[in-house]
């Protein structure tokens, strides 16, 4: 039984948080690793690889966007990052280092058991491997390269369909600006954020029933985009 | 054997008694020597005079020559009546001979003069140029300036940095004349009878001050050699200056830069270690209200207020940090284009529960244009704006977000239906309304309007505050709106 348990890997150097994010980890019904500085990390990962990681990014020996870095190195295992609001310059780097999702301290619990069952759900099925998925009113049929909504067939341009491909294809996961705009529009775009935010704009246009208050293409101040189906 | 202490006059007479003593020597010799010989001594004394006594005084040597030749040597003696009218062309030719040596020997003398001091003033400015290239502050350079013009050109100098005149200064400085040799970028001499000239100071970069040096000879104007090496020293000490100043500026710039980071390490220090009890707090709280099996309703009551409270206390102490951080001056943009609409979607996105996001109306039109703008820190703008106009609204009313054209600017309005701004916040009142809003007392009804107002003036904008006709506060962001960046259309 306990085999079945998802392994989280819980990095964080403030006793009572790793305490109050381990009792929501159990609540999940996770198993979670313990540690409290880069070392001890580095050391539990050379025991069991996990099925998530929960990262902090001020440890006391260093970053934890280091070890992101070496973990991104050989484990496909989505990453959660611990970080203060006001930082979103470390943001971004841990998500271009490769971790999948961030929240601002102080978070609740509520939204910590949310974020980790979203990263967990995405693990073993990965979305795309089927053609058809919906969110809200609209259905993206991926072999067809149709999108739907409320039945009604939605005209997108090319640019506005890779897009939207490229977000449903990480749901959950916050997708930082460069990485869309290398995706989508190529190298040569990468400062030019301006599309991109454009484009995003398209989309909810489109797709969202009030374009003011997206409810499934949100924004990431200053780091990004995260789809949430 | 220097000849230089004399004078012209004193010159010509040692010349003229330089001839006297040859003949004395050579009288004694006529019976031995023939007369050319006696020409060519005298040739000899006229050649010698004008190496040592120059030109006017070999020209007088040239013709006592001849005189005394006449006299002494050649028939009928002690007479200037010749019996051989041969001797005529001896003295013509003597004559032209003389002289012409002697204008010769003379040019060449003070062009090896010339050369000399023009050798001496080039190492001099050598050595200057070394001396004001260490110089590490302003004063060295002065002492080296004035020791320069006191051993090279015999003057007094003053040096007058800057627009403003130097506070204590001597008598013979007229700053007006220092102003206009400023303003023309060329030298100007003292018109009354000082002997004093103010050179203006110009560097690559900038006009840096006035050189002013008085003479010390009243009467006697400096000469070109003189001037020329005025000229060098004023360029050498504008570039002297201008290399401190940006050595100033460079210690200044690195030292802001060092006080920032420090400033920074700080707060982000202080905000780690706010947080982190914060974090634990509404964690822990959390737990307690969502622990299994479930609390008893009083305990439960109590778990969710210790959670907001906690939580009202994390958005407190980063309004606290935030505004630390933009009164220290330095609010860093990392500003993009971006619709507008985005960023209103996020701040209520933010605010979520707290603020009752339907209660929003929001009326932004089409064809806004895209705006520069720091993402992060319009939405925390946004977000005090709103969370003001919630708290002083009877609960469950409307709150607006409207956004206009307006000339050059976007106008976003945030207007409420609470009490409104007391008639003194609004108009040129707003500013001691602001200060008076982050006074400890005020238990903040308007939190965070200085933020916002930092914020919105470091991106060029305007923030004010007025009162609706039909009741209720509006808050207006003005941004400019800029050029925006052209969007290449999609090629299908």
């Amino acid at each position: 039984m306990s085999d079945q348990r998802p392994t989280v890997l819980l990095v964080e150097d403030e006793a009572q948080i790793r305490r109050f994010v381990g009792l929501a980890l159990a609540d999940e019904g996770c198993a979670a690793v313990e540690c409290g500085s880069l070392s001890e990390a580095r050391a539990a990962l050379r025991l069991r690889a996990p099925d998530l990681a929960i990262v902090d990014l001020g440890l006391p020996d260093g970053s934890g966007i280091e070890l992101v870095r070496e973990l991104r190195g050989w484990s496909p295992a989505p990453i959660l990052i611990l970080s203060a609001r006001s930082e979103e310059h470390d943001k971004i780097d841990a998500l271009d280092a490769g971790a999948d999702d961030y929240l601002c301290k102080p978070f609740g619990v509520g939204e910590l058991r949310a974020r980790v069952r979203a990263q967990l759900r995405r693990r073993p099925h990965p979305v795309g491997t089927s053609p058809q998925m919906s969110f809200g009113k609209v259905t993206v049929d991926l072999s067809l390269r149709q999108v739907t909504r409320a039945g009604e067939p939605v005209h997108l341009t090319p640019i506005e369909y890779r897009l939207l491909a490229t977000l449903i294809a990480h749901p959950g996961q916050v997708l930082t600006q460069r990485k869309l705009l290398r995706e989508v529009w190529g190298p040569a775009y990468v400062e030019s954020s301006h599309y991109l935010r454009v484009y995003v704009g398209h989309l909810r246009q489109k797709l969202e029933d009030d374009p003011a208050r997206p409810r499934h293409f949100l924004t990431e101040t200053g780091v990004g985009y995260r789809f949430v189906a | 054997m220097n000849f230089d202490r004399f004078t012209p006059a004193q010159k010509i007479l040692l010349g003229l008694a330089a001839c006297c003593l040859t003949t004395l020597i050579a009288v004694p010799l006529s019976r031995l020597l023939d007369q050319a010989n006696m020409v060519m001594l005298f040739l000899l004394t006229v050649l010698l005079v004008a190496v040592s006594l120059g030109r006017n005084a070999a020209v007088g040597a040239a013709v006592l020559s001849v005189v005394l030749f006449d006299v002494f040597f050649v028939e009928p003696r002690f007479s200037l009546a010749v019996s051989n009218l041969q001797y005529l062309v001896t003295f013509v030719v003597m004559l032209a001979t003389a002289l012409i040596t002697g204008h010769l020997a003379a040019s060449l003398k003070q062009q090896a003069r010339a050369a000399e001091a023009r050798e001496r003033a080039t190492h001099a400015l050598y050595e200057i140029a070394g001396q004001l290239a260490g110089a590490l502050n302003l004063q060295q350079m002065g002492e080296i300036v004035r020791h320069f013009v006191a051993t090279e050109l015999a003057g007094d100098a003053l040096l007058c940095l800057g627009a403003a005149a130097p506070a204590s200064h001597d008598h013979w400085f007229d700053a007006s004349l220092a102003e206009r040799a400023q303003a023309s970028a060329a030298p100007v001499d003292d018109p009354s009878g000082r002997n004093v000239r103010y050179l203006p100071l110009a560097a690559p970069m900038a006009m840096r001050g006035v050189l002013a040096v008085r003479f010390a000879h009243a009467g006697r104007r400096p000469a070109g050699a003189d001037l020329a090496l005025l000229q060098a020293l004023a360029s050498l000490v504008a570039v002297t200056v201008e290399r401190l100043h940006y050595v100033e500026v460079a210690q200044r710039t690195e030292l802001e830069a060092a006080a920032e980071r420090l400033r920074s390490s700080i707060l982000s220090a202080l905000s780690h270690d706010l947080r982190t009890p914060l974090t634990v707090l509404v964690g822990l709280a959390d737990s307690l209200s969502l622990c299994a099996p479930a609390l008893p309703a009083p305990a439960l009551e109590t778990a969710l207020a210790l959670r907001e409270q906690a939580e009202r206390m994390a958005r407190l102490v980063g309004k606290l940090l935030d505004m630390a951080r933009f009164s220290a001056g330095s609010v860093r943009l990392r500003a993009e284009w971006q619709p507008l609409e985005e960023v209103v979607g996020s701040s209520l996105k933010l605010l979520g529960a707290a603020l009752g996001s339907e209660r929003v109306r929001i009326d932004l039109p089409a064809d806004l244009p895209l705006l520069r703008f720091d993402a992060v820190l319009i939405e925390r703008v946004l977000c005090n704006l709103l969370e003001n106009a919630a708290r002083v609204s009877p609960a469950g009313s409307e709150i607006g977000i409207d956004a206009r054209l307006a000339g050059d600017f976007v106008d976003i309005a945030v207007s409420d239906c609470g009490p409104g701004f007391p008639e003194a916040a609004t108009g040129t009142g707003f500013d001691a309304f602001v200060r008076a809003q982050q006074a400890p007392g005020s238990s903040g009804t308007r939190l965070g309007l200085a933020i916002c107002r930092a914020i919105v003036d470091a991106h060029g904008g305007r923030l004010r505050v007025d009162n609706r006709p039909d009741g209720g506060a509006v808050v207006i962001v003005s941004l400019p709106r800029g050029v925006p960046p052209v969007l290449e259309p999609e090629v299908p």
